[in-house]
């Protein structure tokens, strides 16, 4: 909402500089979004007086004008607009001005004419946009004046937030209120004079309010002889600084009543209603109104509407009906001041998609006592401002009028809640400034009264919050509350997946981070199986391409690399820890499960001048798995996997004891084509909420070796279909208790050792922790080897 | 013998001094004091010499034994240097061929920020705690004193799995989860990923919070004031400046909003701060009554403070990262940069 300095000043005098007041605001709760200062970037802009029109010598949409801008000759200006005639007072930034935007006025031709400066449209002096042409001025306003002045584009205005407790704060008296508080100084709300003349108003029109639930109030008034016509400049300025732009009269007066007070209001053109009739009723089915916005919408059975006798011509705190909209030819209006449901505006407003000042307050709650007040506040301006007579009486439909709350203080609780110690009688002053009625209290407590317009304030901790806030925030002291232990460990595993983010971090990967967001074709373009089909579907997700929740992180993982890969990063190696998601059984709630992915793309080794740069392959990634396993001070086993996101006998699935955990591999070149990329890509996708439930104990000290090791090496020829790494375990069972450990460092295929065998070379490292190895025992140790080789490979020595 | 001996010593010292490398020096060596060499020969006949001359004879030998030998290691020494010198002369390289730089991972830059804010307020006593992506409208909505008909439960704001069940909007869900499994003390500190339909250059569907609990006995709005001073000065410098302001949370009472000083201008007033010199952090207040209500939590007896804070939007200020989309991009000439 928009607060213009200029008219807050109506209801309470202000004193500060804006700064000041600006953080008073803030600290009262009221946030300042921006403070504008009006007319800031208009200079040298004056009231000039046209007094003579002629068409350009060289252009058809250009006239020659000379102005009066109260020098010695008037000055000539070329001018492209069309509304304006002889006489008439616009604005005109003579030369050297300046206008919004930074735009100069300087002296320049237009087509071989002479243009001494430019007369001005509203919004090129910064007004809001008013109908085409030239802004046509009132013509009382002296000539050669200062057009911020006359505009009163002097103001400042502090747009503020308000938040959605705090309908009351939505108007300038609501403001003016606060600031009272603040100030300690005297609130000012305009005394209403209004003459009630003819004949009484149930005579002239019959309410019938046949749903008070969601209307709990009706009030109506009566004006006849009204004269539509243009709104006087005071009133033009207040509505212009509040951003809205003046229509006529009476539509000004209804949106300057509810800028003044907060209360929206309604005009209808009583002539336009049938059977002079106004009937509060919910809406039938598909029943048809066209809204003031130029829509033609279909209402539901649940929304309130304001009907005549036949047709809705209003629904209910949202928008009026174009066909009794107040028009030039109006003389006659029913004005309508009412407190709708919250809940029912608000439900209606979305379901219409229908947004208005009028929806805004009533879904945040109105305040019913200020309805009469607004009332009678438009139809006093009406009659003054259009002439108008006001009925005798009032409608006033109001039941079961609302009951203010009253909310008891401890004076303790204060202390308790916020740890600064407020004296009894200055927690009842903060209260009472904020117009809380007291009317009872004691050594300990207070009892008060809450305005009806405080819909926020039902509990002790809410007069709290009233209390800090004239406190003010900035007075409570700081304090650090000492450690406490809980009884409990919420999430062990955080502080594990915190370690092993930095470990993979430390083994060169970067880390990724997805949404959690994924969709059934991406799932079949990474070919995943089945189980990955079943996903956790969004009533309204944001595309298409969210609509699921991911089952997997393998998707996002293949697209991340083809698009690091398209836009010519060399290499990618990258990990991700999160979660994924399943359906629930029936009703149960899905669930998540943390998973870590790895990545794997390009280059592994970039070239540099002491090597040649190497491509991933699938070993980069069989190692990286093998160090997240051993991280976890476990042992993986690899098998042959079926997964057709990868490529035939470069996919392997990843085993801990009886569990699997993951797969991997090389991205089938048909998979990766979906993800648009032909490279070479390595993807992994592990469990890691099964690797963290795995018991693991703390390693427990071996003593470290005192005896030298032998070391030897050995090299075999089997059948090339020989699996070497099995061999290699095979090696490492038969040593006996002194083989330590078992490297393969060499697989040799050729000529030399025919055609269908390869060569296999291991070196062994034995030794024995009582002394001291003999090169007997050793030899002992390689032929058990050799035997178990030959036996299970037919292996031979070579 | 005597004589034998020390024409021994004078002939080994000069030999010794003149030999040009290791190789001739060990030759000397061998020849001299070998198994087989001159002094042993010698010594081999000191059976021979007259019993009372022995111990001077065998007295002498060693000396010239001890001379030689000495000569030998000053000599080795000598020649030792000068081999070095010549083999690492002939080793040198060029220093300014690039070196091989392990490849280094990063963190993800919402990771480092979260790490860090957890970090500091282990400092004073909080856990992490967790709680699903995935959650019912209870613990999102109504436990938080979020009554039906708020706008936020929206479509336009919230995602729907189905009636009743939506994807968190905010980490304040995992307090309720927290306050039922304990009584206070309570101290928790949750982090995790959270949605809103919403998306632009400001905005990502999916973003980051944490959230934070405290609820004891005799816990103040001076208590959440302090905590949330000590976290600001940690994170962004003992020179940033801090206010607090009230503000509206339907699960807090009062409630607050914590600006800090303009992390670009330090609070002159700019475009990031839109010249007000102050930036938005978080969300903080004391908990709602109703909230302690749905905990089963003796209103009377305890109080607490919460807080929730975008990890994103911290991210994106310490680094001057323009667009919250650029953290969910996994773009590494994006990510390696942090």
């Amino acid at each position: 909402m928009r607060i213009s300095l200029n008219w807050l000043q109506d209801y309470i005098d202000i004193d500060v500089p804006v700064e000041a007041l600006a953080h008073e605001m803030t600290m009262l709760g009221l946030e300042i979004e921006s403070i504008e200062q009006l007319g800031d970037d208009v200079q040298g802009v004056v009231v000039g007086k046209i007094i003579q029109i002629e068409p350009h010598p060289d252009a058809d949409k250009i006239v020659v004008c000379q102005t009066d801008v109260g020098g010695d000759e008037p000055l000539q200006i070329c001018c492209g607009a069309k509304n304006m005639k002889v006489g008439d007072k616009v604005p005109t930034a003579v030369v050297g001005a300046s206008l919004p935007g930074g735009f100069q006025i300087a002296r320049r031709k237009m087509r071989g004419v002479e243009s001494q400066g430019m007369m001005c449209a509203a919004q090129e002096i910064g007004l809001p946009e008013g109908e085409d042409g030239l802004l046509i001025l009132d013509e009382d306003l002296p000539i050669g004046a200062d057009i911020k002045e006359v505009l009163g584009l002097g103001d400042v205005v502090l747009e503020i937030e308000v938040t959605p407790n705090r309908a009351d704060w939505a108007s300038m008296i609501g403001v003016a209120r606060e600031l009272s508080a603040r100030y300690q100084s005297e609130l000012r709300i305009p005394e209403v004079a209004l003459i009630e003349q003819g004949a009484p108003i149930e005579t002239v029109i019959s309410v019938t309010v046949e749903d008070s639930e969601l209307c709990p109030r009706y009030m109506g008034r009566m004006l006849t002889d009204v004269t539509v016509g243009p709104s006087p400049e005071w009133l033009c300025e207040r509505l212009v600084a509040a951003g809205q732009r003046p229509i006529n009269n009476i539509v000004d007066i209804t949106n300057f009543v509810l800028l003044e007070t907060g209360q929206p209001l309604h005009a209808f053109d009583f002539d336009k209603l049938a059977d002079k009739r106004i009937v509060v009723r919910k809406a039938q089915a598909n029943e048809p109104i066209n809204t003031l916005d130029g829509e033609a919408r279909k209402l539901g059975e649940e929304m309130l509407v304001i009907a005549d006798g036949k047709n809705p011509q209003c629904v209910a705190g949202v928008m009026g009906g174009a066909d009794s909209e107040v028009g030039d030819s109006t003389t006659t209006i029913f004005l309508e001041s009412a407190f709708f449901q919250p809940a029912s505006v608000r439900k209606t407003s979305r379901q219409l998609g229908l947004v208005s000042e009028s929806s805004q307050r009533f879904q945040r709650g109105a305040d019913p006592e200020m309805a009469a007040y607004a009332l009678d506040r438009a139809a006093e301006l009406i009659q003054d401002l259009a002439s108008a007579k006001i009925a005798h009486g009032v409608i006033d439909h109001y039941p079961t009028p609302f009951v203010p709350r009253e909310v008891t203080l401890r004076y303790a609780r204060t202390y308790r809640l916020l740890g600064v110690d407020v004296p009894p009688e200055e927690q009842r002053d903060y209260l009472e400034r904020l117009e809380f009625e007291i009317l009872d209290h004691n050594d300990t407590e207070v009892n008060v009264r809450v305005p009806l317009r405080r819909h926020d304030v039902s509990m002790e901790a809410d007069l709290i919050e009233e209390i800090a806030r004239l406190y003010s925030f900035d007075n409570i002291p700081v304090s650090l509350p000492r450690a406490r232990q809980c009884e409990k460990v919420f999430a062990p595993q955080e502080k594990r997946i915190r370690t092993l983010r930095h470990f993979l971090v430390g083994l060169g990967l970067t880390e990724f981070y997805n949404w959690s967001f994924s969709n059934a074709d991406e799932v079949e373009r990474a070919a995943l199986p089945e189980q990955y089909r079943a996903m956790v579907k969004l009533e309204n997700p944001l595309s298409e391409k969210q609509a699921t929740m991911r089952s997997s992180i393998v998707p996002a993982a293949i697209g991340n690399a083809a698009r690091n890969l398209n836009h010519g990063v060399p290499s990618v190696s990258a990990f991700e820890i999160g979660p994924i998601y399943v359906p629930g059984e029936g009703d149960a709630m899905p669930g998540q499960h943390n998973r870590v992915s790895f990545v794997l793309a390009g280059e592994m080794e970039s070239a540099h001048w002491s090597r040649s740069k190497r491509v991933v392959d699938f070993y980069d990634m069989k190692g990286i798995i093998e160090e997240l396993v051993g991280h976890f001070g476990l042992t993986a086993t690899f098998e042959a996997s079926d997964w057709l996101t990868f490529q035939l006998g470069q996919r392997a699935t990843v085993r801990v004891g009886k569990h699997v955990v993951g797969t991997f591999g090389r991205v089938a070149s048909a998979v990766a084509r979906a993800f648009e990329s032909d490279q070479v890509i390595y993807v992994a996708e592990i469990d890691l909420d099964l690797l963290l439930s795995q018991e693991v104990s703390e390693p427990q000290f071996q003593a470290v070796p005192t005896f030298p090791p032998s070391v030897r090496d050995l090299a075999v020829v089997v059948d090339s279909a020989v699996p070497a790494g099995e061999l290699r375990e095979k090696a490492a069972q038969s040593g006996g208790k002194i083989l330590r450990s078992v490297e393969l460092f060499d697989i040799f295929e050729g000529e030399q050792v025919g055609a269908g065998k390869k060569s296999v070379a291991l070196n062994l490292v034995f030794q024995s922790e009582e002394r001291t190895l003999t090169d007997k025992d050793t030899q002992k140790a390689i032929d058990k080897v050799l035997k178990r080789l030959k036996h299970e490979y037919k292996a031979e020595l070579r | 013998m005597k004589e034998q001996l020390e024409a021994l010593q004078a002939q080994a010292l000069e030999k010794i001094a003149q030999v040009a490398d290791l190789a001739a020096l060990e030759e000397t060596r061998v020849n001299f004091l070998g198994r087989k060499g001159a002094v042993t020969e010698i010594l081999r006949g000191l059976g021979k010499v007259a019993a009372e001359d022995r111990p001077a004879m065998g007295q002498l030998a060693n000396v010239v034994k001890d001379a030689i030998g000495s000569a030998l290691d000053g000599r080795k020494s000598d020649l030792s240097v000068t081999a070095d010198a010549a083999r690492e002369a002939s080793e040198a390289i060029d220093l300014s061929l690039p070196g091989r730089r392990p490849k280094g991972g990063h963190v993800h830059m919402v990771n480092q920020v979260t790490e860090e804010i957890i970090d500091i307020f282990a400092g004073l006593g909080f856990q992490v705690a967790v709680g699903p992506d995935i959650e019912t409208e209870f613990y999102n909505f109504d436990s938080l004193n979020t009554p039906a008909d708020h706008p936020a439960r929206d479509s336009h704001d919230t995602f729907f799995v189905k009636p009743g069940v939506v994807l968190r909007t905010h980490t304040s869900p995992v307090q309720m989860r927290v306050m039922e499994q304990v009584k206070p003390p309570v101290a928790v500190l949750a982090p995790g990923r959270v949605y809103r339909v919403d998306y632009d250059a400001s905005h990502s569907p999916m973003f980051n919070q944490i959230e934070g609990l405290l609820v004891d006995e005799g816990v103040t709005f001076s208590d959440l004031k302090g905590t949330l001073m000590h976290f600001v000065h940690h994170l962004f410098g003992k020179n940033t400046k801090v206010r607090f302001r009230p503000h509206f949370f339907p699960f807090t009472e009062p409630s607050a909003e914590m600006d800090i000083s303009c992390t670009v201008c330090s609070g002159s007033g700019c475009r990031l701060c839109k010249n007000s010199g102050w930036l938005e952090a978080l969300g903080c207040g004391m908990v709602h009554p109703e909230v302690f209500k749905h905990a089963n939590y003796d209103y009377e007896k305890y109080s607490g403070f919460a807080f929730g804070l975008g990890i994103d939007r911290i991210a994106m200020l310490r680094h001057a990262v323009p667009s919250i989309n650029h953290l969910y991009d996994n773009d590494l000439r994006f990510l390696e940069q942090f």
